[in-house]
């Protein structure tokens, strides 16, 4: 057992946060709904921080640690299933990665734009293909999620998919994995910008931070935010698939359970696109579909750790 | 960053799985319902923790200059989550390895240090804690358990209350006021429970018999040598003692254990293949493992020599969150655990209650939280 970071980790922290300082704060006026930047992808590439996984020393808790730290930007960048999955496949695969569920094709997929690489995963085992445009319907303007989402038209010919030597349950797992580390990241920059906006509000003459209605509910969120961060980090230093089934539980759970909070405390700054909080909130929303949801998680939960 | 034990730490763990598998008695699972502060229990705990200590393993982790074998945090957790999922065989003593030892070893005299740690290293000895007042419970700070000196004794007058285990302690680590000065105005007393003047009343309880006491201190009288640190010293040094308890019983293991029990069961019975269930149990194992990580990250800071920090409550609290859970889905899916059906379940419930309440409330741990890790502005007193 060693839970703290090698020296290794904490430097290739340190370059992230020098290199996404630019990205750490929201764009004057920006007003939208989802904000992502080519330049900041592009350089996370030259970094090759997205392909920490595979080197040596540092290996999968290391590219979940990248995950969560990426995600805590207000710049929604594909990491998790790059960093996390890609290397089970083909770390040379374009990115970015989307991840399907076979039969699930009426759901937004996260990033899917013509040239990506979509992922499919169900009975049929895992396939990929490059998406093109006949394939990828936009999803316009009424898109309520803080990630750029489109949708699947349909699959090519299972012969025009390469097929991957993998169980489509070990793929899911190292999805769920990658899915728990990007939600820790969005719950911890959440909590981060609601704890800033009540530590300076004031309402009676006081910050609203100082009510102890406000502060159980905010150190309640503060609690189970670290578990997923270390859920998340487990489940990658394992690649156990009842850890990752666990982690992608409590963090689907803890997004139910501290979205509705968060912008409540922000009363009505919460409702509008003025504040940034939505930007990891409405990334939240969407991560708690993944994979069938909640209640998916725990029953995979339950047969990794308790089937006979 | 590795999440596995490592092979010494597996074979440690297995090491005191099988001392407690040879030397505890066919019925332990039945008796264990007594509570570790039952009479029973700890008259079974003095043998016990002997036998423990001839085989080293009841201080490992202490340093080798008193007796330890000077193991590291990862071992004793490993230690106290053993003890803790096989009911805790040492009763009320593993307080004494916990907290007292190291304590008695950095603030007591020399005749202190002589008096009781070869006492409490051969398992023989049993104290209870007189922090609590009828007044002062969660704002400890406030009590008013008088100790006034008159030559080289103090005279003890108050009331302490939800004592754990005065029934049977031999000493009392008791907490009084010397001054008025609300923090430095406290000083710690080592009474003999025998001193004429204690009276100690059961309050009987839904945590097992023996748990939880009312003691009664009238004109007790301490000599002055049985002070502990300088007057007005305690809450330094029970500060202190609160960062080698800090981590706390390691309820997460006992909850696990108990829902993987549960689990068992309701499989025998044909009723875990409902996925309503199922859902239901993987969530109470996400609080656990969550829990379980979180003290685990504590643990790790003290292997690292940092200081260990307002993280400890935000520990305490996940626990409190699993504890809760693991409780709850035993008595909707498997009610008849606390009617006779299974002893270890039972034991498990009376002891899981108590998580948010038992040393410091849950709600004051989500204020330290909110104060000290989210660093919110102060609310007003």
């Amino acid at each position: 057992m060693q839970l703290s970071l090698s020296e290794d980790q904490t430097q290739i922290l340190d370059f992230i946060d020098s290199l996404t300082r630019p990205y750490a704060t929201v764009p004057m006026h920006d007003i939208s709904f989802a904000l992502t930047s080519d330049e900041l992808d592009g350089a996370l590439v030259e970094g090759g921080f997205l392909d920490v996984m595979a080197m040596e020393e540092l290996g999968p808790a290391t590219a979940a640690l990248v995950v969560e730290r990426l995600a805590r930007l207000p710049f929604a960048v594909e990491a998790g299933a790059s960093a996390l999955v890609r290397p089970l496949l083909d770390p040379e695969l374009p990115r970015p990665l989307c991840l399907v569920e076979e039969g699930q094709l009426r759901k937004p997929v996260r990033y899917l734009k013509p040239g990506a690489t979509v992922v499919v995963v169900g009975e049929g085992g895992v396939r990929s293909f490059t998406a093109d445009e006949g394939l990828v319907r936009g999803a316009g303007d009424e898109v309520l999620y803080a990630y750029p989402v489109a949708y699947l038209i349909g699959l090519p010919e299972e012969s025009a998919m390469r097929r991957y030597d993998i169980a489509p349950e070990a793929l899911r797992t190292q999805w769920r994995t990658a899915l728990a580390a990007e939600a820790a990241g969005l719950l911890a920059a959440a909590l981060q910008s609601v704890t800033t906006y009540v530590s300076e509000r004031k309402q009676f003459g006081r910050p609203i931070a100082t009510f102890q209605a406000l502060r159980h509910r905010l150190a309640e969120a503060q609690v189970v935010t670290n578990g997923c961060y270390w859920l998340a980090l487990r489940a990658a230093g394992t690649g156990d698939a009842g850890d990752a089934a666990l982690a992608a539980l409590h963090a689907q759970e803890a997004a139910k359970r501290v979205g509705y909070d968060f912008h409540q405390f922000l009363g009505a700054m919460g409702m509008t696109l003025e504040h940034p909080l939505h930007l990891w909130t409405y990334r939240l929303k969407l991560l708690t579909a993944e994979l069938g949801g909640r209640g998916s998680q725990a029953v995979a939960a339950a047969d990794a750790i308790w089937d006979d | 960053m590795n999440f596995e034990w490592t092979e010494e730490q597996r074979a440690f763990r297995q090491k005191l799985v099988d001392f407690l598998a040879a030397i505890l008695p066919d019925d332990w699972e039945e008796f264990s319902k007594h509570g570790p502060a039952s009479p029973a229990l700890t008259e079974f705990a003095r043998g016990f923790c002997r036998q423990l200590a001839e085989n080293g393993m009841l201080f490992p982790h202490w340093p080798k200059e008193i007796g330890g074998e000077g193991l590291g945090p990862w071992e004793q957790q490993i230690l106290a989550e053993v003890m803790w999922e096989w009911g805790e065989p040492r009763g009320g003593q593993y307080m004494n390895v916990n907290w007292i030892g190291p304590t008695l070893v950095k603030y007591g005299t020399e005749a202190q240090k002589t008096k009781y740690l070869h006492k409490i290293a051969s398992g023989e000895m049993l104290w209870c804690q007189g922090f609590s007042e009828p007044n002062s419970g969660s704002d400890l700070a406030s009590l008013r358990t008088r100790a006034e000196l008159e030559g080289d004794h103090y005279r003890v007058n108050g009331q302490k209350i939800w004592t754990s285990y005065a029934g049977l302690a031999d000493t009392c680590f008791l907490l009084t006021r010397t001054s008025d000065d609300r923090k430095k105005g406290i000083t710690i007393l080592l009474v003999p429970m025998d001193t004429p003047g204690i009276t100690v009343r059961q309050i009987p309880s839904l945590i097992g018999e023996g748990d939880i006491h009312e003691v009664f201190f009238d004109d007790v009288m301490v000599p002055i040598e049985q002070r502990f640190g300088e007057e007005g010293q305690a809450w330094e040094i029970i500060g202190y003692s609160l960062t080698n308890e800090r981590l706390g019983i390691p309820r997460y293991h006992l909850a696990r254990a108990a829902l993987d029990r549960a689990v068992g069961m309701l499989k025998e019975a044909g009723d875990f293949s409902r996925e309503t269930v199922k859902a239901e149990a993987a969530r109470c194992a996400a609080l656990c493992e969550a829990a379980r990580t979180a003290i685990y990250a504590i643990v790790q800071k003290r292997v690292d020599g940092l200081t260990i920090g307002p993280e400890s409550s935000s520990a305490r609290f996940a626990t409190v969150m699993a504890e809760r859970a693991v409780c709850e889905f035993i008595v909707e899916y498997l009610p008849e655990a606390l009617a006779g059906a299974s002893a270890f379940l039972q034991m498990h419930h009376q002891r899981g209650i108590v998580a948010g309440i038992a040393s410091g409330a849950a709600e004051i741990q989500l204020n330290i939280i909110a104060a000290d890790v989210l660093q919110l502005p102060r609310e007003p007193r």
